[in-house]
């Protein structure tokens, strides 16, 4: 377990103290933590449906047909219609509580002889208007956050988990071991990273999960480099040659000694690999070569919206959402590396 | 097609047949077709020029060789004429370079009788001579024509010429007359222009080849323009079929690369007319002040053109499918109606059978399953899949009914996400499998889909089904029986409907076969665009009705506009209107809209 030294702490204090970063943080996670419940939020979905003295709470589990309802149907029960009878037949006790917006992001709102994608309005609660296939816009651009932020996670703990160890590694060992490695990733980074995916992307269709294996198997090597050169100084410190002189093992000497003192270098890059994560999945959305359709995703999105520069909403919904995500997330780096940079509690003699 | 001819010309070398005689049969009963109905109007008026737009520029004037497949071939080929042509409202053939015809005894042999008047741009006359050098030209290495080599190889066995005018040639096999006509019409090339040796596609990149059409190439600009001229003398001016038609005197062909560039040079007026087939240029671009003043008008025709065969073609070798109560199911869940009236803007019509437009042979009683969600399940239910999943998709055996579909065009995804919202209220999961075009197709080749989202070009004078239905070509890779469909009755009807020659039990043969494909349900019909849409300026006029039955487009300034119709170069350019549109615009003055509609072909 990495304890936090004070120097830690300290820097944690000063990051707060950087407004603009530490507001950023705030609302990024905030809108992470809700969008791992936008089930509640967006969905077509009743939250809570109370027909004939019985209570349904349909968001989770199995679809509940519309014969549950006395709908004349098998299929899944439309919330919205159901919400709309009720409301017309007078001197019932049920009732029917739907998301704020309630539409997922695969349905298709349409009406005949009226052709998508449809404006923003409040009335239909489209809050941000219909895509060209009359899907809600809002809707996709909220699973499509949740998938663009979960793949970039995913992908930066994979990345620097063996990008930290191989790159901690190289400089602690040394040697052979530093020299192989370095002529490996040398060769490895020179692969076209993009001309794969896209070869993949036209034999198979990727999922989520063969994307990231993908990426990660492309990606990791960046990392290295940076743990390599911070590991090489501190093993040279004396508090490293001290520690070792106590008797202590390698991996204590990483994990207690080295790692903490060079996590200002990892955590100084988290959220630009956050941005280059969201960003490259939503440039091979757009591209055609990312997660297979309908899946909902920003770059496919941008592709409909600049396809259709005559429906400004679409292009504007997802290049204002786009830009809000990536200005945060550079705010929280720029305040990280402020508050972690070293010159302000160290000095060399 | 092309395939599928060259592998039946392939097997038929190996047999023996009776070359040409070397003497012209005496015996032989010429045919010609002057009864057929005019088409064009007797109203138009010969002159002005015709400004077109092309988005690239070519990258060699041949009409064969290397490099010279690229859409500027629709400008050089229709120049030269070909033997016979087909009349575009009663798909008789009608003469064009020959002015009658013969069929030789064993079925397979044709002679022409060319024109007698019949020259090439530089005066020379058209000879026998010049056809049988067709042959020995396509079959030349020196002119890099593998296609053509094989056809004057393979598919067209021998030419031989009589005389000046007279010419014979023998094919493979037998066909019905009107197909052979089609199949066996070969091209002629000038024997007195062409040196074959090894320097001929260098030497002819930028040459103009003599023809035999009405528009010769008068001037080139490399990467900026090409203009035609309307022949002066043009020989055949006054033939019943071409009166009043090719009426501009120069047509300038101006390299545009961005078709929304070229629309604002259109709105301009420095073009004449411009296609607008996609629905987004029809309801979103095709706006503004010179529609609303009248100075151009819109045209919205509907043809009875070959259409392609496009629709979900069903592996019935997959475990799901091989059930046709699912495949019928399959069908009735799909919601085309909603499609059409979404997101193509009402602008496509269902399509109904396997082929369609070709006349005759359209079997037109046959509607396809419609959007039913009881008959649906009434299917599934026959077949044991009743029970449905937490997720709202039937189960059985532990299995889900989770259908994939692979298909190559980005811009079909719209559609595609409709018929899969609408699929799964049948209990049906639809997954969609997006591939490089590509990719997809060779998935389809090797028979790995489950159901394949696609569509086959056709073309020519009939429908074709053994390369589609034939148990030949089922259970294989590389085939185009997508469906791996496999019935003894079918592949009898097939083979009878390739050996038949009478052209009436071909359509009896055909219009079953069609009943059995519909039967099978493993090709399921999607949708066609069974019209042309334009906007031309005002001066641009027409004849009354617009275009012919089988007219692709409606400005053509050439013969061929789709296939093998003649049905291009109808309208002309009013030189009187068009300076009172350009005065009329300088003062603002307006004139009624006009928007046209001719649904006399719609079905």
């Amino acid at each position: 377990m990495i304890k936090l030294n004070p120097l830690t702490i300290k820097q944690l204090k000063r990051f707060r103290s950087i407004k603009r970063g530490y507001y950023s943080a705030v609302s990024l996670t905030l809108l992470l933590v809700l969008s791992v419940a936008a089930e509640l939020l967006v969905n077509n979905r009743a939250l809570m449906v109370n027909f004939e003295g019985k209570l349904f709470f349909p968001t989770y589990g199995a679809f509940l047909p519309g014969t549950t309802f006395g709908l004349g149907y098998d299929y899944e029960t439309n919330y919205r219609e159901l919400a709309q009878r009720i409301h017309e037949q007078a001197g019932t006790d049920d009732w029917v509580v739907m998301p704020i917006v309630p539409y997922s992001a695969f349905e298709n709102d349409l009406r005949e002889y009226e052709y998508p994608p449809y404006p923003p309005s409040v009335e239909t609660r489209h809050f941000l208007g219909t895509d060209t296939t009359g899907r809600d816009v809002l809707a996709r651009l909220v699973y499509g956050f949740r998938i663009a932020i979960s793949f970039s996670l995913l992908l930066l703990a994979c990345n620097y988990l063996i990008g930290v160890t191989i790159g901690c590694a190289m400089g602690f060992w040394g040697g052979a071991f530093d020299l192989f490695f370095q002529r490996l990733i040398e060769i490895w980074s020179n692969v076209p990273f993009l001309y794969v995916i896209m070869i993949i992307a036209s034999i198979v269709v990727p999922n989520f999960w063969t994307l990231v294996l993908v990426m990660v198997i492309f990606g990791w090597m960046g990392m290295t480099w940076y743990m390599r050169t911070s590991t090489y100084k501190e093993k040279t410190r004396e508090y490293v040659l001290a520690a070792r002189a106590l008797g202590a093992s390698s991996a204590r000497t990483i994990f207690s000694h080295i790692l903490p003192n060079t996590i200002s270098v990892i955590v100084t890059f988290i959220p630009f690999s956050i941005a280059t994560g969201i960003t490259s999945l939503t440039a091979l959305d757009y591209l055609g070569f990312g997660l297979p359709p309908p899946t909902p995703s920003w770059g496919e999105l941008l592709s409909q919206g600049t396809e259709n520069l005559e429906y400004p909403w679409i292009v504007a919904s997802v290049v204002v959402a786009m830009g809000a995500v990536l200005l945060m997330v550079t705010y929280i780096g720029e305040a990280i590396r402020e508050a972690f940079d070293p010159k302000q509690f160290t000095y060399y003699e | 097609m092309r395939a599928l001819a060259l592998l039946l010309g392939a097997f038929f070398t190996l047999t023996a047949w009776a070359e040409l005689p070397a003497e012209l049969p005496a015996d032989l009963e010429w045919i010609t077709n002057s009864e057929d109905p005019l088409f064009a109007s007797p109203l138009a008026k010969r002159g002005g020029t015709l400004r077109m737009s092309v988005q690239s520029f070519p990258l060699t004037l041949r009409r064969v060789g290397p490099d010279s497949n690229g859409s500027f071939a629709g400008f050089l080929r229709p120049n030269q004429m070909s033997l016979v042509v087909y009349h575009p409202e009663t798909r008789r053939p009608i003469p064009s370079l020959a002015s009658h015809w013969a069929f030789g005894p064993n079925g397979r042999t044709i002679f022409y009788r060319i024109d007698a008047d019949a020259r090439w741009s530089d005066g020379v006359a058209v000879s026998g001579a010049d056809f049988e050098f067709t042959v020995e030209f396509m079959r030349s290495k020196h002119v890099v024509a593998p296609w053509y080599s094989n056809y004057y190889t393979d598919v067209v066995t021998d030419v031989k010429a009589y005389g000046h005018k007279v010419i014979g040639v023998e094919g493979a096999t037998a066909k019905p007359r009107d197909e052979m006509l089609f199949e066996y019409g070969i091209g002629v090339v000038p024997k007195h222009f062409h040196v074959l040796n090894e320097r001929w596609v260098r030497d002819t990149n930028w040459k103009v080849e003599p023809n035999t059409g009405p528009y010769q190439i008068s001037e080139v600009r490399k990467g900026k323009y090409i203009v035609f001229e309307r022949k002066k003398d043009w020989w055949a001016s006054e033939r019943r079929y071409y009166r009043h038609r090719f009426n501009p005197d120069r047509i300038r062909v101006k390299v545009i690369r961005d078709i929304n560039i070229s629309y604002q040079h259109f709105m301009k007026g420095d073009l004449d007319s411009f296609g607008l087939v996609l629905p987004r240029f029809w309801h979103e671009k095709a706006k503004g002040e010179n529609y609303e003043k009248g100075y151009i008008n819109r045209y919205w025709f509907y043809n009875e053109a070959v259409q392609p065969s496009a629709g979900l073609f069903l592996n019935e070798d997959s475990p799901k499918l091989a059930d046709r109560n699912v495949r019928y199911a399959l069908a009735h869940a799909l919601n085309f109606d909603k499609v059409i009236n979404t997101v193509l803007r009402g602008d496509y019509s269902r399509m109904h059978t396997f082929n369609e437009g070709f006349g005759e042979y359209d079997n037109t009683t046959i509607r396809q399953r419609p959007f039913d969600l009881d008959k649906s399940r009434d299917h599934l239910a026959a077949s044991g899949w009743v029970e449905r999943g937490p997720d709202g998709i039937l189960v059985k055996d532990g299995q889900r009914l989770s259908i994939r579909i692979t298909y190559g065009a980005p811009q079909h995804t719209e559609r595609l996400v409709i018929l899969r919202e609408e699929a799964k209220k049948a209990g049906i999961e639809l997954e969609l499998q997006l591939l490089d075009s590509a990719s997809s197709f060779k998935q389809m080749q090797e028979k790995k889909h489950e159901v394949a989202w696609m569509a086959w070009g056709s073309q020519g004078m009939s429908p074709r089904y053994w390369q589609f239905w034939h148990s030949d070509n089922a259970h294989k890779p590389q085939t185009n029986n997508l469906m791996n469909h496999d019935d003894p009755a079918m592949d009898a009807m097939i083979d009878e409907y390739r050996a038949a020659t009478d052209k009436a039990r071909r359509i009896e043969l055909a219009h079953a076969l069609e009943q059995m494909i519909f039967d099978s349900g493993s090709m399921i019909a999607s949708t066609k665009v069974p019209y042309t849409r334009s906007a031309a300026w005002r001066w641009m006029k027409l004849p009354d009705e617009l275009g012919t039955r089988t007219s692709g487009s409606l400005f053509n300034p050439f013969e061929l506009s789709s296939g093998i119709y003649s049905s291009g170069g109808l309208f002309w350019i009013d030189l009187d209107e068009k300076k009172r549109v350009r005065d009329a615009r300088d003062d603002g003055d307006a004139f009624p809209a006009l928007l046209v509609l001719n649904e006399q072909y719609k079905r």
